[in-house]
């Protein structure tokens, strides 16, 4: 059965059952990926998926149920089964159900046509072809990929809630593999947008770039150094640790950001933004996972934290409006929270002169490893590293296989300068997180 | 849960435009989870997975689409979408399908979703309160009890039409320990292919102890110091070495593109001769086992390097036919909407012959890594790295005081030559990887083994 039929079997289920309050989150998503190894296509997936989430308020508890079978069964099946987890519940916390905002954001833009599948083939090859014209160390091994999705979301409640939002994303992805004697290398990079806006030439340039830059070099030599990251390597540090911004976490003791607001907990170099309509957000939604309007906000300013993520849950317990942060998982995840677009703001000095300003230390373009190698209870890091060493204000010798080690909440005190060049690589799961170059006063560095 | 004679006309319509392999894949799976925080059930998630995937092949060229509607007319327009993107014409084929059970090397006792939350709850609790009230020092205690009850079909043009049901347990408690302001973290999380006997093997108890334990150890530790050093790995979940630092680069997935580190080096010394590795997919009820893979292939037990020469890779179906070498029974996939691909099982060092007080003897100072977190390499390179979780210092071959915050980073065909003594006590850990098909359950597992130089990161 399709969803409006589903929709209105749980609506009469729920009457019948005396259920009162409860609300359907519906997702889907249809998608199209073409993979091209060798100048040929080997994987063609066309994939639909998605489904409903039931939840209710039970005895001031909120239970929750989830489907991908869109079923008269099913419609009954996940009423009873959100009802009965509701009651084994054993939080206090005041649950509810959006009742949505004044105003949402008017998305001015405008859905791009999504390409066909002999579209997504021949961008498929020919960006794959632009990779082995590129250089000729590129070898086989290299791949690429186009893809295209249309996602929708649509949330109604009995508070009278009922938003939709539909997106369309493709975008092209490819992984340059090149070799020198006998060391192989490997870089991927994305461009999402229509297929014809994209810069092809400069992705592949990029993608062989960074693969050539990780051929060579040798550990860093072990020591406590001023460390200059990358925008790239930053945003993954920043993507890391997003999680002690969660006033979900804050309340319950596992982020040390708990009662921070309004005071300093980071340098007054750095300003954190969030923002859900930044032009590079490829799903810039006007509301969040509960129904509130989403909207940019400085999370920290000068260094000063303003606010928390919030939701509808987590706002009340802390007596202040949502930030409209409400997200989920998947579509059958139970709320919490989460940012859009975040990104530390950018400064007001070159990165020649962050450099500079460094003098000796070691700059570094990429970490690995953070879902073990950083903790974001404690904020403690030691992460798996990729650089240049720096020496007179300049970079010189490529290092590679080394470690560098630090809490994050002291690394946000310790950061002494912020480059004016931000970049926003693209998205982990629902954000997308950006960086300048930002310098570290002493960070631990285990190589050689 | 779809009848022969759908699959039939369903993989007849999926190789009408010329496909020389179609194969239909459906699922239904129910998952649950009961969580808590700040002593209390918070909350209590239940969803069901349910579509199918239709995959054609032609050569090295393969297909998919996958549906959620799984009625002769949903699968049959799925199939139809598939075989139009790999080619053009309706020639008839005719399939014909032989029902095939492999039998059941995993029994279960008692099937989770049969069992209400309560007991559920109840068992969570003996876990989550035996962390809690370990001792002064914990502040907070997360914990949950997962299970899967996942029921697949597997249907193909070879004639095969097969069924398994999976069901998974898993319970896991993490603590948080605050002493003089600074807080540090400990976890425990075990997990079977079984229902909820799995807690007559293993006590909930002593997993939130467990998790206490260790976070609590921390919070009273020290940094550890950096550099390059031996290091003594403990056996069960220190088997995330081998997991990270080879395992990923010998799936087919990586191999028959040239995108590992050993592409094309079967038969050739890849590790010390100390080291022989394993994944066994038909261990009875052990975490990372299969009665079948995703593609309808019998697990099996293979050995992939014997006294350090490389000797199997772990490989799907359609991989394998890019490396000309058949399917060894490691397709998986998180569910019908990922395209299956070469993945572990249960992957692990075999036991060798060095005593453990030897291996720790044998090291004047470096690391000995009790816990060890998650990792994750680059399989061109063999880059990789893990981090641990509850690290000591060994001294003139006597383990002394804890040290957090460790990493250790290196290149998988260098660590696996440095691999230079193996104890006697083989042990498994759980954990989930992630890839290119999705997140699937495998046990990683070693005895104790000595690395005689590593990286470590510390500070």
């Amino acid at each position: 059965m399709d969803y409006s039929t589903f929709k209105e079997a749980v609506i009469a289920f729920c009457k019948e059952q005396g259920i009162t309050e409860y609300e359907l989150y519906y997702q889907t998503e249809e998608s199209t990926a073409v993979k091209v190894f060798a100048h040929e296509v080997n994987q063609f997936t066309g994939s639909v998926e998605g489904g409903i989430c039931f939840r209710c308020i039970v005895d001031g508890k909120m239970g929750y149920a989830s489907t991908e079978e869109l079923s008269l069964s099913q419609a009954h099946s996940v009423v009873l089964r959100a009802v009965d987890n509701a009651r084994c519940l054993e939080t206090v916390d005041a649950v509810f159900l959006g009742e949505g905002g004044q105003q949402y954001e008017t998305l001015n833009r405008q859905l791009y046509e999504l390409p066909t599948t002999e579209e997504l083939v021949q961008a498929a090859l020919q960006t794959q072809q632009k990779l082995y014209d590129a250089d000729p160390a590129v070898i086989d091994g290299t791949t690429t990929q186009s893809l295209c999705e249309r996602k929708e979301i649509a949330i109604c409640n009995s508070k009278g809630l009922d938003l939709y939002y539909v997106n369309h994303i493709a975008g092209i992805v490819v992984s340059a593999m090149v070799q020198r004697g006998e060391e192989k290398a490997s870089e991927a990079e994305v461009a999402l947008g229509a297929l014809p806006t994209l810069d092809t030439d400069a992705l592949t340039a990029k993608a062989v770039a960074g693969a050539k830059k990780k051929l060579g070099g040798e550990p860093a030599p072990t020591g406590v150094y001023p460390v200059v990251f990358s925008p790239e390597a930053m945003s993954l540090m920043l993507g890391a640790f997003a999680g002690i911004f969660s006033a979900s976490a804050a309340q319950k003791g596992l982020s040390k950001l708990a009662d921070a607001e309004g005071t300093a907990i980071a340098s007054e170099v750095v300003t954190i933004i969030d923002d859900p309509f930044h032009p590079e957000n490829p799903s810039p939604i006007p509301f969040d996972a509960e129904g509130s309007p989403t909207h940019r906000k400085a999370v920290e300013e000068q260094g000063v934290l303003n606010t928390l993520f919030h939701n509808l849950k987590t706002a009340h317990k802390a007596g202040v409006v949502t930030t409209g942060n409400a997200a989920k998982a998947g579509f059958n995840g139970a709320v919490g929270v989460c940012p859009f677009t975040m990104y530390i703001a950018p400064g007001a000095v070159t990165e020649d002169a962050l450099l500079r300003q460094a003098e000796n230390g070691v700059y570094i373009d990429f970490v690995t490893g953070l879902h073990a190698g950083a903790n974001g209870v404690t904020g403690d890091f030691s992460l798996q590293s990729t650089g240049y060493l720096i020496e007179n204000g300049k970079k010189t010798t490529r290092v590679r296989s080394f470690t560098v080690a630090g809490n994050f909440y002291d690394l946000l005190k310790n950061i002494t300068a912020v480059s004016d060049c931000m970049i926003l690589p693209s998205p982990v799961g629902k954000t997308t997180f950006g960086s300048p170059c930002v310098l570290v006063n002493n960070l631990s560095i285990a190589g050689k | 849960m779809i009848s022969k004679e759908i699959c039939e006309r369903v993989l007849a319509k999926a190789m009408s435009t010329g496909a020389d392999h179609a194969e239909l894949f459906a699922e239904h799976t129910d998952r649950h989870s009961v969580s808590m925080v700040d002593r209390r059930v918070e909350s209590i998630n239940d969803t069901v997975v349910s579509g199918a995937a239709v995959r054609v092949c032609k050569g090295l060229r393969s297909v998919m689409a996958t549906t959620v509607d799984k009625t002769e007319a949903g699968l049959l327009r799925c199939a139809e979408k598939a075989a139009e993107a790999l080619g053009q014409g309706n020639a008839p084929v005719d399939i014909v399908l032989t029902e095939r059970s492999f039998g059941d090397i995993h029994p279960v006792k008692i099937i989770p979703s049969s069992v209400g939350n309560a007991r559920k709850v109840e068992l969570l609790k003996e876990g989550y309160f035996a962390a809690a009230e370990h001792h002064e020092w914990i502040r907070q205690v997360t914990g949950s009890l997962a299970d899967v009850d996942r029921r697949i079909l597997v249907a193909n043009s070879q004639g095969l039409y097969t069924q398994d049901r999976q069901v998974r347990t898993r319970m896991a408690i993490s603590a948080v320990a605050e002493n003089g302001g600074d807080s540090q973290t400990g976890s425990c999380s075990p997990g079977r292919k079984a229902g909820l006997e799995m807690f007559e093997e293993v006590n909930p108890r002593d997993i939130g102890l467990h998790a206490a334990k260790q976070a609590v150890t921390m919070a009273g530790a020290g940094y550890c110091p950096a550099g390059v050093m031996p290091v003594a790995i403990e056996n069960g979940f220190g088997g995330v070495i081998f997991h990270e630092a080879c395992g990923h680069s010998l799936e087919a997935a990586f191999v028959a593109y040239g995108r590992s580190q050993f592409t094309g080096k079967l038969g050739q010394q890849i590790a010390n001769p100390k080291v022989t590795a394993i994944d066994d997919g038909t261990i009875p009820n052990a975490w990372g086992s299969v009665n079948i893979d995703d593609e309808g292939h019998p697990a099996q037990r293979n050995v992939l390097i014997e006294n350090g020469i490389l000797k199997s890779y772990m490989i799907d179906r359609f991989n394998g036919l890019r490396m000309g070498l058949p399917s060894t029974g490691n397709a998986r996939r998180q569910s019908y909407s990922y395209t299956p691909t070469s993945r572990m099982t249960n992957t692990y060092i075999a036991p060798g012959t060095d005593k453990n007080e030897d291996i720790i003897g044998s090291i004047a100072y470096g690391l000995y890594a009790k816990e060890m977190g998650g990792g994750s390499v680059n399989p061109v390179t063999g880059e990789f790295n893990f981090s641990v979780s509850e690290g000591y210092i060994i001294r003139n071959g006597v383990i002394c005081e804890p040290v957090r915050g460790a990493s250790l980073v290196g290149k998988g065909s260098q660590v696996l030559h440095d691999i230079d003594m193996v104890g006697t006590d083989l042990d498994m850990g759980q954990g989930v990887c992630g890839a290119s098909s999705g997140s699937v359950p495998t046990n990683v597992g070693q005895p104790l083994i000595r690395v005689s130089s590593i990286t470590v990161g510390g500070r």
